[in-house]
């Protein structure tokens, strides 16, 4: 599922953005569980930012490219969609360009799973984490990290306003080969 | 400490106050001492068996004799002879001295908050006092010694307690009702503490006053007079004093007993304080004031123990009118005869509701839906009954009828908050979320202080998987009222939901810890358990559960599962097959059964199990999935393609997707190399 460190496995551009944060049901956030970390950030406007629901308030960097958003989970997780808001119109130069993303079980062992550039984004960004194979729908890893490698109009620091990471939901009954799906299988298969 | 010395001391005036049967029962709950509270609760119903909350209670206890017996004939007799001993034929107004001394000593050892109150339907809104006239009478007289002169007297007595035609009981009666049945006083005693009551406020202002002795005879011998069961008017939707009854309703679960005994608890720790019936002012109206709330409070507790109040309104419209009529005419006696036949009436019905109820508790859910149709239309129709039914249907997991009763009832009585959770719940179940959403608003605006409006909100927020939201709205309905067993239970889904198991565990015991019967909650227990793969622990936990409840088909599913996991795969099937038989619309059991079949590498019969299962659902896409994996395993790569395609079809989940893919690539990779690079 990861690929080479020097080759990235896909390099895509991403426009605009969404103003609405809309994801499929049957995703869940997966941040809360996790340690978040952050290369640099200037006093003020720490990690914290990223992880407030407040699209005001964000994580501004303050030191060498690249910057990094590690995400650190205490075990394995399946994890799906990456979502960023940057905003162009509000940050310039401070919006992220070229963003890489990583996974691997620590600092020592991240691999680039995926490259984006995004040009001029307005808004929530969706970066799948899923490869071409079926089988590959799921990045199934101890921790991510989201680097950004350069920024808009060459500005070094850079503001990233908001990051949630999205994983499958479990199946609601344990030990379950596949989850159901109609509705009479699912009425009967809790007591509540 | 407080608690057990309160208990201590109603141990030692039990004999003497039939009432305190009661307060001992809240205490021995609260301390745990099931025992000794079930035995007081049949006490209390041997020698009053009009006491419907008794009877409620000792079902939702589990512990409950069957209806026939103890609301026999011979129950009618018993009531028979109370009245006689209180010489409530006679016409006269004055008291034998006896019954005075009677009303003396009872003044403020029994409980007041007798008043088993009738919960009343829209239409006739009587609340009877079944027969707890004994406490009712005394708290009477105790109020009735603050009267003032003998008008004020009068006007005491009529005032709030509309008569059974007044059924908005909103205009006091005129006075010359005073010769009214103990219900009206009842009523003013019990009305008087009720946030809507109908009293006025001058009403109780004669209350504060006292009246001399002679008066007080009078008093009481007016209120002996009565020969059916007591009843007392209620405003329609009387919400605002649902309020504080449905803060402590019970939703099938015994929750409501502290609230409900804690007002008795406290009138009766007021009670040693007295010695006489006419001590200073200050005690007694604070005594009065303390009864009117315990008993408002135990009213609207008792509010759960509802029968169908329409046929008593009926009944007691009829006998009421007749009385009243007599009594107008001049104080004709009321025969004791009367006292029988009314009582036998009552009898009648609380045995079919009693056997209703006591089938549900034990969860033969069935057999009580058959004992609730043997009601009478009027009385089916009243919103208690209604949600009994709705709730019968619940537990055999048959949604669409339960929602069917539950808006019925809602229909009936748009106000009433019993059983609204578990109508919350069939929502949930039904993914109806447009409609729980116009349940919660109703639910809110009837009673923000109810934890049962809390738990619907909580379901309609979990129906959109935003668990922490629920979560944090089942916590406020615990805040409410902590001893409402199925909020903890909720928040136990919500934890499980969120996978915090530690918390989730937590909740699942306080919910146990309040009411050892809440099969729920053993099963959540048994769930987070199979979870973490403590597979003995989870069979003993739903072991519990289906003990609790036997004819949960669900519940036989996951206990079949657990012993798959421990091996025990005969003793799997078993059980499987049992659940198939109890409920054929279960798909679920039999999904597991090919399950376990297949893992045990019986494919065919796996196969067969499922081409069944086919025909019930035809739409589901983890069954075909399954059969897919089936064929794969037997080497038929054209079955499980199209088996395979066809789950796909039906949009399963995205894991599911990526499994199933993966199968199909894999198909001609032998199995055990296939499962060992996949994961799960």
């Amino acid at each position: 599922m990861a690929t080479e460190s020097s080759e990235s496995e896909e390099e895509g551009k991403i426009t605009g953005g969404n103003q609405h944060l809309i994801v499929e049901d049957d995703l869940r956030e997966m941040g809360k569980k996790a340690a978040w970390s952050v290369s640099s950030c200037k006093t003020g406007n720490g990690v914290s930012s990223l992880r407030d629901d407040n699209l005001e308030t964000y994580w501004q960097s303050d030191g060498a490219q690249p910057h990094l958003v590690n995400i650190q989970f205490q075990k394995k997780v399946k994890l799906q969609v990456v979502v960023l808001y940057v905003d162009f119109k509000l940050d310039e130069s401070y919006t992220p360009s070229k963003i890489s993303i990583r996974a691997g079980d620590g600092f020592h062992n991240l691999k680039e799973i995926k490259t984006v550039e995004l040009v001029k984004p307005t808004g929530w960004v969706y970066l799948s984490l899923s490869g071409n194979d079926p089988r590959e729908t799921f990045v199934n890893t101890f921790m991510l990290q989201i680097a950004v490698l350069s920024n808009h109009l060459n500005g070094r620091d850079t503001h990233v306003r908001q990051i949630k990471v999205y994983g499958p939901r479990p199946n609601p009954i344990p030990h379950q080969p596949f989850q159901f799906t109609s509705r009479e299988f699912i009425t009967y298969s809790t007591v509540r | 400490m407080k608690l057990k010395q309160l208990y201590v001391l109603l141990m030692r005036l039990a004999e003497r106050f039939q009432m305190v049967q009661l307060v001992i029962i809240f205490l021995a709950l609260f301390t745990d001492r099931k025992k000794s509270a079930i035995h007081h609760f049949r006490l209390a119903l041997s020698i009053n068996p009009l006491l419907w909350a008794a009877y409620e209670e000792l079902c939702v206890l589990g512990a409950a004799k069957e209806a026939t017996v103890v609301f026999s004939e011979a129950a009618a007799l018993c009531i028979q002879n109370q009245y006689l001993h209180h010489g409530l034929p006679s016409p006269n107004l004055h008291m034998s001295s006896e019954d005075y001394n009677l009303v003396s000593s009872r003044n403020f050892g029994s409980e007041d908050v007798s008043p088993r109150k009738l919960k009343h339907t829209q239409g006739n809104n009587l609340r009877g006092i079944p027969g707890n006239h004994h406490g009712a009478v005394v708290l009477s007289g105790a109020a009735s010694q603050p009267q003032n002169g003998g008008p004020s007297n009068m006007s005491f007595y009529n005032t709030p307690s509309p008569m059974a035609s007044q059924l908005s009981g909103v205009a006091p009666p005129p006075l010359c009702r005073n010769m009214q049945p103990n219900g009206s006083n009842l009523n003013t005693v019990n009305t008087d503490g009720s946030p809507r009551s109908i009293v006025n406020s001058t009403i109780q202002a004669p209350r504060r006053k006292f009246v001399d002795e002679g008066k007080l005879r009078k008093i009481s011998g007016r209120l002996f007079s009565d020969s059916g069961p007591r009843r007392s008017t209620r405003l329609t939707g009387d919400t605002g004093a649902n309020t504080n009854a449905n803060t402590a309703a019970v939703a099938g679960n015994g929750t409501n007993n502290s609230s409900k005994y804690l007002g008795s608890s406290k009138l009766s720790s007021v009670a040693p304080r007295t010695v006489t019936v006419r001590k200073g002012q200050s005690w007694v109206n604070e005594n009065i004031e303390e009864g009117i709330r315990n008993e408002a409070f135990d009213d609207s507790c008792a509010n759960v123990a509802s029968t169908t109040s329409s046929s008593f309104s009926s009944d007691n419209v009829r006998s009421l009118d007749h009385d009243g009529a007599t009594v107008l005419v001049g104080g004709v006696v009321v025969s004791g005869a009367k006292a029988v036949s009314g009582a036998s009436e009552v009898l009648c019905l609380l045995r079919t509701l009693g056997e209703g109820y006591r089938l549900s508790c034990l969860y033969r859910c069935q057999d009580a839906l058959d004992a609730y149709l043997r009601l009478p239309h009027r009385h089916y129709n009243t919103s208690w009954v209604l949600s009994q039914v709705g709730k019968a249907h619940f537990e055999l997991v048959d949604y669409l009828e339960a929602d069917l009763a539950f808006s019925l009832a809602r229909q009936v009585s748009p106000y009433s908050l019993e059983g609204m959770d578990i109508y919350s719940t069939v929502l949930y179940h039904l993914k109806e979320d447009m409609k729980l959403s116009y349940l919660t608003q109703e639910l809110i605006s009837t009673d923000r202080l109810a934890p049962q409006s809390w738990c619907a909100m909580g379901n309609c927020y979990s129906l959109q998987k935003d668990h922490e939201t629920a979560l944090k709205i089942f916590h406020r309905a615990v805040r409410l009222n902590s001893r409402f067993a199925y909020a903890h239970t909720l928040s136990g889904h919500e934890y499980v939901a969120l996978e915090d198991f530690e918390n989730g565990i937590k909740s699942y015991q306080n919910a146990l810890r309040i009411d050892s019967r809440h099969y729920n909650a053993w099963y959540g227990l048994g769930m987070i358990f199979f979870r973490q793969e403590r597979f003995e622990f989870s069979e003993h936990h739903f072991g519990m559960a289906l003990q609790i409840n036997p004819c949960s088909s669900v519940i036989m599913s996951y206990l079949g599962t657990t012993l798959h996991a421990l091996k025990k795969s005969e003793d799997a099937i078993k059980i499987m097959d049992r659940a198939i038989l109890a409920d054929r619309k279960n798909p679920l059991p039999m999904y597991q059964k090919a399950n376990i079949l297949m893992s045990l590498e019986k494919f065919d019969d796996a196969l067969e199990v499922l081409e069944e299962l086919k025909e019930y659902a035809p739409r589901e896409s983890s069954v075909y999935a399954l059969m897919g994996k089936i064929y794969k395993r037997r080497n038929m790569h054209e079955k499980a393609m199209l088996h395979f395609g066809i789950a796909l079809d039906l949009k399963p989940s995205a894991t599911d997707v990526a499994t199933i893919k993966a199968a199909i690539e894999k198909l001609h990779v032998p199995d055990e190399l296939e499962d060992n690079l996949s994961t799960e």
